[in-house]
């Protein structure tokens, strides 16, 4: 990226709460304490995790009935979105705007793969011959809705009434860094004049926490984390919430470390913040080492011991962590380090009044 | 800003294991749906489908799949002999998630108890032993970009679009973007699916959008919903000179409804008309419909495509490939933007198969029974998919 976009607005729902406001300072404070994880606690008890509160009514996605279809990844996802375009002032030609956010592997209603399944033996086996016919007939019609990756950005969007260029990436970290990078794209290729770029996820779905534990992440320090990050972007905007200097992914099961240093090689040689979002303890050692040695006398801090990993949300959670830490003047350098190992790195900017 | 140029194809299609067997049993006409056979369906509503007939036991049948798309695409462009720079190589794939064996979800199930009510602890403490062939890596959607990276030695932009049926021309539209800004010389892009599966054909069906006669009829008037495809296309795009230059990319949201396109069609319509502005043009001689079979979508697009051409479409051939390939989802925007190139290079536009009595409602310059052989210099590409994206991209001849 050249010249920088201009974030005009924000959104995000984590353990933290709805909204960014106070979520970079609450992380760095060390106010938010991991807690035993409710959505986990009848597959997983006692787990802990960073995770979304009760969600109040009013400040929900869309009503009982569109909530239904959702996943918990897409109604997180248009919270954000619309506290995003709320704050950012994007009222009007609502069907200009751009959207890029990075999804993961949306999961079912743990409730309805047994109902269908069960619906769906004969004599002790199972009959694909009953599923078609019996079990389709105990299955939630609405689970298809669920299932579909890119839906966390379409239910949003369909809720807010968005109708630009777009695309969701299947992300574990670097393709919520490839969204917000697309996203400027479009803006500096005048594909769009505003745009919306983030990520949402959970790891709290049980079968995903189970692949986490199986895959040997828990066991190396990942805390399960679950919300939804949004930054609103404009070509240029006076004033700004901050500056978007660049934003890369660098898909470091390619190279390994070498890409990764590569890629820190080409960033600004001056921060004043480091926000990291490490998935778990090995990834914590080095990518503070290398924030502390290159960045000596930047604060760095590290949102991942307090909001957890939540895959695709992780960058953008990050973000705006930073976003809230920037002072007037100030530049923040954002490094994730996904399950994937990925790493994404972002840079932001905030214009002394 | 430099060009993004379409230097070769590659597909594995029910009709053929490349593009070119694929391409020339399109232009007879040939259809590829027939009765599900790797899996009892008998109780399915619908329990048709066009299946790849290959059995790739033990590997990911998506990546399977498009991992022959690539090489065939990759050893088209000369680049197995004359390998790029690998950090300037992008691979840009569109893909849903993987299907588990349906063993593995029934164990999986089992584990939740036997009753219709889930049993968490049990699942959480039986789950793992019971479905022991459970890689969620395999079945990412991210492990087809992350094998063909391999496969190339890649070391250029990657990503992973999931973008439901429109998510392989969304992959080429990324693609061509990041040609056209220098991100990378050379991309793999395209996209696989491989959803003739229990639950996608459960799921589908739950939509009604399947066809219950298992035939799919693009704009016809006796059309009663989709038939599930599977297959793999990709494309080798560059900044080099190539057979076809991507000169067109539109890509909008319908701001409407999860399952149905907005009744006035204007999201598609916007994509087309973005994607031709882009393209400088404000006519093409083909149009490779998104034409799923459908009520509401034949029609809706049709009317999109009569507005976006205006008058100029009486010049123009449309057809679909999806009446003879099925719905392929993740792969349906890319074959079809194959399909697209073909046209340019050989003046092949392929018949929209199924289609024998076409619907007032769906009124367009349609390509029936056989191909059609004339000059094209211009061809668009439609792709929209479940949620309201759509992708609308333009391929051009070499001037």
């Amino acid at each position: 990226m050249s010249a920088p976009v201009a974030i005009v607005g924000a959104g995000a729902v984590s353990a933290f709460g709805i909204g960014w406001r106070g979520l970079g300072r609450a992380v760095a404070a060390g106010d938010l304490q991991p807690r035993e994880s409710a959505l986990l606690r009848d597959s997983h008890p006692g787990t802990l995790a960073s995770e979304v509160g009760e969600i109040p009514t009013a400040l929900d996605a869309g009503n009982a009935r569109a909530r239904k279809l959702m996943s918990r990844a897409a109604r997180l996802a248009a919270i954000a979105m619309r506290e995003a375009l709320v704050a950012a002032g994007f009222d009007e030609r609502r069907e200009e705007i751009g959207a890029w956010m990075g999804v993961g592997a949306s999961g079912i209603a743990m409730e309805d793969v047994p109902a269908i399944v069960s619906a769906s033996f004969v004599d002790g086996g199972l009959s694909l011959h009953r599923l078609g016919d019996q079990g389709l007939l105990a299955c939630n019609p609405l689970f298809t809705f669920q299932t579909l990756n890119n839906f966390s950005l379409c239910h949003g969007a369909i809720l807010e009434g968005l109708g630009g260029p777009n695309a969701a990436f299947f992300s574990r970290g670097s393709g919520t860094a490839v969204a917000l990078a697309e996203a400027v794209h479009a803006l500096r290729a005048g594909e769009c004049d505003r745009a919306i770029a983030g990520g949402a996820d959970t790891a709290l779905h049980p079968v995903t926490w189970a692949e986490l534990q199986r895959d040997g992440f828990s066991a190396q320090g990942l805390l399960p984390g679950e919300g939804a990050a949004v930054l609103a972007l404009a070509r240029e905007a006076s004033p700004a919430l901050g500056l978007l200097e660049s934003c890369t992914a660098v898909a470091g099961a390619q190279e390994g470390a070498a890409a990764v240093f590569r890629e820190l090689e080409r960033l600004p040689p001056r921060a004043d913040l480091v926000v990291i979002a490490p998935w778990g303890t090995p990834p914590r050692a080095w990518l503070g080492d290398m924030a502390a040695s290159r960045y000596s006398g930047a604060a760095v801090v590290d949102v991942s011991l307090r909001l957890g990993d939540s895959l695709a949300a992780t960058p953008a959670l990050a973000w705006v962590a930073a976003l809230d830490l920037l002072r007037p003047g100030e530049r923040a350098v954002v490094l994730t380090a996904g399950v994937d190992g990925d790493l994404t790195a972002a840079v932001f900017r905030k214009e002394s009044p | 800003m430099r060009a993004a140029w379409v230097n070769a194809v590659g597909a594995v299609t029910p009709l053929g294991s490349c593009w070119r067997e694929t391409r020339d049993a399109l232009a007879a006409g040939r259809c590829a749906i027939g009765s599900i056979r790797s899996f009892d369906a008998s109780g399915f509503p619908s329990r048709h489908a066009a299946a790849v007939d290959r059995d790739f036991s033990g590997e990911d049948r998506r990546t399977a799949l498009a991992l022959e798309a690539a090489r065939e695409a990759w050893a088209a462009a000369g680049l197995d002999r004359q390998p790029p720079n690998p950090l300037k190589v992008g691979v840009f794939v569109g893909a849903e998630s993987g299907r588990l064996p349906f063993s593995t979800v029934a164990a999986l199930a089992r584990a939740g108890g036997p009753g219709p009510v889930l049993d968490h602890a049990r699942f959480s403490r039986e789950a793992v032993s019971r479905a022991r062939d459970l890689d969620s890596r395999l079945v990412s959607p991210a492990a087809v970009a992350a094998r063909l990276v391999g496969e190339l030695g890649a070391r250029g932009p990657v990503a992973t679009v999931s973008l439901a049926c429109a998510s392989g021309a969304a992959a080429i539209a990324e693609a061509a973007r990041a040609v056209r800004q220098g991100e990378c010389d050379v991309a793999l892009a395209g996209g696989v699916g491989a959803d003739v599966d229990p639950l996608m054909l459960a799921g589908f069906g739950l939509l009604g959008a399947l066809s219950a006669s298992g035939v799919s009829r693009p704009f016809d008037r006796r059309r009663d919903g989709f038939v599930l495809g599977e297959g793999a296309g990709m494309v080798v795009l560059s900044c080099e000179k190539g057979i076809a230059r991507v000169a067109g990319i539109g890509r909008t949201l319908d701001a409407w409804s999860l399952t149905a396109p907005a009744p006035d069609g204007n999201g598609g319509l916007r994509a087309m008309r973005l994607a031709l502005a882009d393209a400088g043009l404000q006519s093409v001689d083909v149009v490779q419909a998104h034409g799923t079979s459908t009520p509401l979508n034949d029609a809706i697009e049709a009317r999109a495509i009569r507005d976006a051409l205006g008058d100029s479409l009486r010049s123009s051939h449309v057809s679909s490939i999806k009446g003879a390939l099925g719905h392929t989802i993740a792969a349906a925007g890319a074959l079809g933007f194959i399909a697209a190139v073909e046209a340019v290079v050989t003046g092949t536009v392929l018949p929209t198969v199924g289609l024998a009595e076409p619907d007032p409602d769906c009124a367009l310059p349609h390509v029936v029974g056989r191909a059609v052989s004339r000059r094209v210099d211009s061809a668009m590409v439609n792709s929209f998919a479940f949620g309201g994206a759509n992708c609308t991209l333009v391929v051009t001849r070499p001037e």
